[in-house]
């Protein structure tokens, strides 16, 4: 039964690799991706580490992935061809990849064969229960760790703080002022984006569209400078 | 065959192989009867908030409705949109499906029992990692929701697929967030060791936070309104199933009111004391499961009751809940746990 697991979890996560870097289509390279890390999680399973194998998969085919298949779903459809590689880029990924492959076998000749008639390494069964990894992970390991999660906050304001400068790279001179012809015909409170976090601008009292035709609206030539600089959504 | 092969998890009890498939069987066979029940309690209840019958037409009392129904979808023909990826497409429901029953088998329905002088738990399983079992499951079932909103090539469906996947990065982080609190307190995974540490006093009064937070993440979880977005049918037809039909859609269907009845049965085991009764009332083991599925009865009745209330969220009202409440509530919960845990401890 474990051999048998073994070899169709094994396949499956060659057969993913493969696909990867093999299907034309972004949406199926990253499908076949998310196939290679279950394939993982199952290889996981059957080394008794279930609580990697589960967070292989929360982590990784449901969160990582997640954000892969909604980018490649909205912007892949568009251009399913990878452009033609520049020469240069070719000649060198060969050299890069006979590099590893070499690595690979110093490893695999080096240290790996001795293993395959060992019985393996001893077995504790308490060995990669999540309460075992956690005090190792706040006792021996509270360095690594705390540097890790650092690392990740820093990376999440990053991340935040890039977003807020979509709009352009010159904070200077953000266009979020900028009022359309849209916002000028649209009376408010008819439920943009905006005011539905910010709340409605405080128009006067006077109901929307009772301004008669061609006059300027007030709140429009009032508001257009005193908006909030960061509202986008 | 011997147990010890099967085993491919650490389990805290482990029994024959034919016990497990029997066990699967059975567990199997409950939801599928639970759930005619509920659509039909669904249909019936919201009849009768919105001041009309509901179903009354065919059987007693109109009770074989989701039978007559059943028929229905299974004798339509099979169609798909010309513009739909075929494999894919019929992939997507049986994804869905499968996560949705495989995470139903981690609900507890009562304790190790002894029947026949073998011990068998009243669970499908009773893994160490415990609820990221259910996670790992609903990471799967999201690709059952996208597969079948990208391969229906349907702008509606891709749509639905596409909400749905914000929604559910979003809530699934708070709603793993407020189980903390529980673990903390309970201080194991294990399921039925959570609903043993809850004798005497359930979860629901000291970790009330966490319970808010986990029913409102819920209801998002499993698309059900207000957090219906992915198939809003004012805006996006049915959303990613919009292109699906007959037992497809059955099958899209099944999982979702399996998931409804899992988040439903995960509140009962980590808040509501799972089998247990309150004022050390302690009836005979054969009455466990029966307590669950009361107690499983009162929050279909919440779902339902919720669904004929609340009007449809905004989408960025959705976005701004869940990370600007539920998330910082969420973190506060279990960072104001994790002392009280620390400091009882201690004492």
């Amino acid at each position: 039964m474990a051999e048998l697991l073994f070899f169709v979890a094994a396949t499956g996560a060659i057969a993913g690799a493969i696909g990867v870097i093999a299907l034309q289509n972004p949406f199926y390279s990253v499908l076949s991706l998310v196939g290679h890390l279950l394939s993982l999680a199952a290889l996981f399973l059957l080394l008794r580490a279930e609580f990697i194998a589960a967070a292989q998969v929360v982590v990784y085919a449901g969160a990582v992935m997640v954000l892969y298949v909604f980018v490649v779903a909205y912007v892949g459809g568009a251009e399913p061809q990878i452009r033609p590689f520049a020469p240069g880029l070719r000649r060198l990924s060969v050299l890069f990849g006979a590099v590893i492959l070499i690595e690979l076998w110093i490893a695999l000749l080096g240290t790996g064969l001795k293993a395959v008639d060992g019985e393996g390494a001893p077995f504790d069964p308490a060995f990669g229960t999540p309460a075992q990894l956690g005090e190792a992970l706040l006792t021996k390991f509270l360095l690594p760790f705390e540097l890790a999660s650092l690392l990740l906050l820093v990376a999440a304001v990053g991340a935040v703080v890039l977003a807020r400068r979509r709009r352009g790279t010159d904070l200077e001179h953000d266009d979020g002022d900028a009022v359309s012809v849209i916002d000028a015909l649209r009376p408010a409170g008819t439920g943009t984006m905006k005011e539905g976090v910010s709340g409605l601008p405080d128009v006067g009292g006077e109901p929307p569209g009772s301004h008669p035709k061609g006059t300027t609206r007030p709140e429009i030539a009032a508001g257009a400078g005193d908006r909030e600089h960061e509202g986008g959504w | 065959m011997s147990a010890d092969a099967l085993m491919l998890a650490r389990v805290d009890l482990v029994e024959a192989w034919w016990v497990q498939i029997l066990k699967a069987l059975i567990i199997f066979f409950i939801a599928l009867q639970i759930l005619p029940a509920v659509i039909i309690m669904e249909r019936k209840l919201m009849g009768r908030m919105q001041m009309r019958y509901g179903p009354n037409r065919v059987g007693p009392f109109g009770a074989l409705q989701p039978m007559a129904e059943i028929v229905k979808f299974a004798l339509k023909q099979d169609s798909r949109p010309r513009t739909a990826i075929g494999l894919l497409y019929v992939l997507a429901p049986a994804i869905s499906i499968l996560t949705a029953v495989s995470a139903f088998a981690i609900v507890p329905f009562g304790d190790a029992v002894d029947i026949f002088g073998a011990k068998v738990g009243l669970y499908g399983i009773d893994v160490s990692i415990g609820v990221l079992y259910v996670f790992a499951f609903g990471a799967i079932a999201f690709y059952g929701l996208m597969l079948g909103g990208w391969a229906s090539g349907s702008k509606y469906s891709f749509l639905g697929a596409m909400r749905s996947a914000a929604q559910l990065i979003s809530y699934e982080v708070s709603q793993g967030l407020a189980l903390v609190g529980v673990l903390m307190t309970a201080q194991t995974l294990s399921l039925t060791g959570i609903v043993q540490a809850q004798e005497g006093m359930w979860y629901i009064v000291p970790q009330f936070v966490g319970f808010i937070v986990f029913m409102v993440a819920g209801f998002a979880e499993t698309n059900r309104a207000p957090f219906d977005l992915p198939e809003a049918d004012a805006e996006l037809v049915q959303g990613y199933m919009t292109e699906y039909g007959g037992t497809k859609m059955v099958a899209f269907l099944f999982a979702e009111y399996l998931n409804m009845l899992t988040v439903s049965l995960l509140a009962v085991t980590f808040f509501l004391g799972g089998w247990q009764l309150p004022f050390g009332i302690d009836p005979p083991t054969w009455v466990d499961p029966l307590v669950v599925l009361g107690k499983l009865y009162l929050f279909v009745f919440f779902f339902i009751w919720v669904r004929a209330t609340l009007p449809r969220l905004r989408y960025d009202q959705l976005m701004s809940l869940g990370w600007k409440i539920l998330l910082p509530l969420a973190t506060l919960n279990a960072l104001v746990t994790a002392i009280v845990v620390v400091v009882v401890d201690n004492n």
